[in-house]
């Protein structure tokens, strides 16, 4: 895998997501972090393709719960963001930073 | 309160369609998040809300899970969908053959059984077309583990769109209207009966999987 890496924008907002809700993140969680913070509907199934997707790349590591009985005694799925996955994000972030230093996106909108 | 919202269940159909479509190391965790999401929502918003809410769930995610399976292994599941084409293409000219072979063989008997004749000829060709279609069906699944119904459906979407450029170039315009519907609903039956065939495999291997666990 490339440094060079950027997460793509529904995976960059996963990571985040993952980040804010730390120990507690699993499909879930996360779907209605996303709908909370940016009031997006998204579908379980989007979520758990993302994840699925970071944690091939190695930017996310995940590990089941224990069943609960609320959930048909299915167990969670919970995830956590790693160093790479990290890195990636501050990645990003810089490249977007640097993209739109000086720019007034406000008046360019309009 | 809590109780009763675990008692009531989400719609039946939405959940099995879930979970033909999701992969084995999600088994637990989508139909989990979904149900646990729906407990909530059924004591919070109401049964009907909540019923809406995992429909649309439901589809969005199958259409997720059918895109992901696509992309995470193109050449398997094209392996397999090529594999099921030729399949078809081979196994689909037997009744011909096996009606040309037996009416030559018993000509004498068909001549004073015209019906029967005629019976086996068109709705026993229909039936055979049907259980083929099931048995390639079956076969694609087979082939394609943990993506049975991604492989199929492929199929079965690249048979009715080849069908249906037929249809629009050639058969709408020379046929009678009731012979052209009659020959698209025979060429739309057969990828319709292998996704049952794909349905059969996936829900036997979900069985088999969720056996050991259970005992």
């Amino acid at each position: 895998m490339s440094t060079r890496d950027y997460l793509g924008e529904f995976e960059h907002i996963v990571v985040l997501a993952l980040l804010r809700l730390e120990d507690r993140a699993y499909g879930v969680t996360v779907r209605q972090e996303i709908e909370f913070r940016i009031n997006r509907e998204v579908s379980i199934g989007a979520v758990y393709a993302t994840l699925d997707r970071l944690e091939t790349k190695g930017y996310v590591r995940s590990r089941l719960g224990e069943p609960t009985p609320e959930r048909g005694g299915r167990s969670k799925r919970f995830f956590r963001v790693t160093a790479k996955g990290l890195a990636a994000v501050n990645r990003t972030h810089h490249a977007l930073q640097c993209m739109t230093k000086g720019l007034d996106l406000i008046r360019s909108n309009s | 309160m809590m109780s009763r919202a675990s008692s009531i269940q989400p719609p039946r159909i939405a959940v099995w369609l879930v979970g033909l479509f999701t992969p084995d190391h999600e088994a637990e965790s989508i139909p989990g998040d979904l149900l646990e999401e729906f407990s909530n929502l059924a004591s919070n918003s109401g049964v009907p809300f909540a019923r809406r809410w995992y429909w649309r769930q439901s589809v969005k995610t199958i259409a997720h899970l059918f895109g992901t399976g696509l992309r995470v292994a193109p050449w398997s599941t094209g392996a397999a969908v090529a594999g099921g084409y030729l399949l078809g293409s081979f196994v689909h000219g037997l009744p011909d053959k096996v009606l040309s072979a037996v009416t030559d063989r018993y000509l004498g008997y068909w001549s004073s059984h015209f019906k029967a004749y005629m019976f086996w000829a068109t709705d026993g060709m229909w039936a055979a077309h049907l259980i083929l279609s099931v048995f390639v069906g079956c076969m694609v699944a087979l082939a394609a583990r943990g993506r049975e119904m991604v492989a199929t459906m492929t199929l079965a979407i690249v048979l009715c769109t080849m069908a249906g450029v037929a249809y629009f170039a050639s058969v709408a315009k020379h046929w009678p209207m009731d012979l052209a519907l009659s020959w698209m609903l025979f060429q739309c039956s057969g990828p319709f009966a292998s996704i049952v065939g794909a349905v059969i495999v996936r829900t036997s291997r979900s069985a088999a999987r969720s056996r050991p666990s259970g005992a």
